[in-house]
């Protein structure tokens, strides 16, 4: 009966097992596996233990360009972000009855209309004779359309477009946590807007704007479709390169050391907000 | 009320300034959605915005695209096949770390949220690789199964939800009566759970169909959304938008459907 009883919760774990297993933990382990072997030019992959391919990625120009395009556009966009989320998070924590229920829906509703009908509108939004340009020619801003389509001007506003409610929803979760009590106790003790600000709401805010800035950075790191549709080749990320490199090139090692590194930036990215979480904010328990 | 009296006023009730804001967000989040859901009853054969007439034309020429109808039916052969894999698999890893103290739980928990935090790029590269091991092709059957790894943390997450305020009073009582685990499941625990379970399939299935990084590696590019990918890059016209505006459609039935099934009590 005993051993019985310690079997059953591998017996509910096994239908995840057996497809996490072969489907999920081989693959990353194969991933990592195949950066180490050799690209042979003959179009296979030979086994090994080279570190060529981190080396070629980690020194070629054109490599480095694209790591550093995509950090700078996870970087702009998490950081933009981060900054809109903010305020509108707050309005959306305080806000009650009809009115938090539009904003609401308004966050959910892009999670759940696919990528693509978003990049659509956008494009017939942000063309050269589209309406933005128009507008924009009209009120005098600028002479004549800009290029923003296949621009990295116009692949930024789709990105944050897909990855705004991933920063709003946890922001909103933690900003709920400031209790109206918190506020006036602070007002009562003196303390000014901004350092109520400060010192209470966005120290509570932390772990939300933490969680959020991991997904949309992530998110950014990984995207395919918003470069591909929505960018231009003069300014290449990573997700679409790696899948040039494995598909078209069938560069196998080498693709496998550019998933890798993108697995290692996000992990550190990820210990090292946590790390800062603890220190800044020894109080939330992520 | 007591409240406005002692905090600032700021902290309560938005301003104009804070409401002319969230406006803008608002319609920077639903413009672009708003605008390819016009023009997909656009009379014109060019993406122009605003449109040139009404008419529902473009749906017709997308309903009579066969590319548009096998990519759909992909879409929905994996998307279901999907859910149901992820359904059984992140409902039994819920029951057993929330029920069950063992031995390497906790990484184990970790194990099956990790598909949330992998980018799906590096997992998509990764089933590349390892199809050729199992000696399986790229199509449907590693598409239900690629995409089932991306569905089991949010079943986990949901049913974790559900079972949190789970009474297991109930279920021991009925295996003290001699009922069999199997028969308890079905009978006592699945029903009381099950609007996280409900949950948790319709997000696998509606992450699935939205899904192209995976599909990219897994897939003959014969899902809907590469089909409509491969449609933008090559020539935009409204028939994206119109199929996309019905994939809405179906989606706010679909949850109009089963929201009542979900969130009904015992």
């Amino acid at each position: 009966m005993q051993l019985r009883n310690r079997m059953v919760p591998w017996l509910w774990l096994a239908p995840a097992g057996a497809l996490l297993i072969p489907f999920f933990l081989i693959p990353i382990l194969i991933t990592a596996r195949n950066s180490v072997y050799i690209d042979d030019p003959m179009g296979f992959l030979k086994p090994g233990l080279s570190f060529a391919s981190y080396a070629k990625v980690l020194s070629d120009s054109y490599y480095l360009a694209v790591f550093g395009n995509t950090l700078m556009a996870a970087a702009a966009v998490s950081v933009i972000t981060l900054v809109v989320s903010y305020p509108f998070a707050w309005l959306l924590a305080r806000s009650s009855g009809s009115s938090r229920g539009f904003l609401l829906w308004a966050v959910y509703l892009p999670i759940y209309v696919s990528v693509i009908m978003r990049v659509f509108g956008w494009m017939v939004f942000i063309a050269d004779s589209g309406m933005l340009n128009q507008m924009l020619v009209k009120i005098g801003l600028i002479d004549h359309p800009v290029r923003m389509i296949n621009e990295v001007s116009g692949m930024t506003i789709g990105m944050i477009h897909r990855y705004l409610p991933l920063m709003i929803l946890p922001l909103m979760t933690s900003l709920q946590k400031v209790d109206d009590s918190i506020l006036r106790a602070s007002a009562n003790l003196g303390g000014g807007q901004w350092f109520t600000w400060w010192r209470v709401v966005m120290p509570i805010s932390l772990p939300g704007a933490v969680a959020g800035t991991q997904l949309v950075f992530a998110g950014v790191l990984s995207d395919y479709v918003i470069p591909t549709l929505m960018g231009t080749t003069k300014f290449q990320l990573l997700a679409p390169a790696i899948y040039y490199e494995a598909t078209t090139n069938a560069a196998w090692a080498l693709s496998g050391a550019m998933a890798t590194i993108v697995i290692v930036v996000v992990a550190s990215f990820l210990v090292i907000a946590n790390l800062i979480l603890k220190r800044v904010a020894p109080w939330a328990s992520i | 009320m007591g409240q406005h009296l002692m905090a600032p006023r700021s902290h309560l009730s938005p301003g104009v300034p804070s409401r002319f804001f969230a406006a803008l967000v608002v319609l920077f989040l639903l413009g672009p959605i708003a605008i390819a859901g016009i023009v997909a009853f656009s009379s014109g054969n060019r993406l122009e915005f605003p449109i040139p007439g009404f008419s529902l034309r473009w749906f017709a020429i997308a309903l009579s695209k066969p590319q548009y109808i096998e990519g759909l039916t992909a879409s929905v052969v994996i998307g279901l096949g999907n859910a149901i894999l992820a359904t059984i698999a992140g409902t039994g890893a819920a029951l057993a770390l929330s029920h069950y103290r063992f031995r390497g739980r906790s990484i184990i928990q970790a194990l099956v949220m990790l598909p949330i935090a992998m980018p799906a790029i590096v997992l998509g590269l990764g089933l590349l690789f390892t199809l050729t091991i199992y000696d399986m092709q790229p199509g449907l059957l590693a598409g239900v199964l690629g995409h089932a790894v991306l569905g089991v943390p949010y079943v986990v997450a949901m049913v974790t939800a559900a079972l949190s305020n789970y009474d297991r009073s109930v279920e021991r009582a009925s295996m003290n009566l001699g009922v069999g685990p199997v028969k308890t499941f079905f009978k006592i625990t699945l029903p009381l759970i099950r609007g996280g379970v409900i949950a948790g399939g319709v997000s696998a299935f509606l992450i699935s169909f939205d899904n192209i990084s995976l599909s990219l590696f897994i897939t003959r590019g014969d899902t809907l959304p590469l089909r409509l990918m491969q449609q933008l890059l090559a020539y935009a016209d409204p028939s994206v938008a119109a199929i996309s505006t019905l994939l809405v459609l179906a989606s706010l039935a679909c949850m109009v459907l089963l929201l009542p099934l979900a969130l009904r009590r015992r």
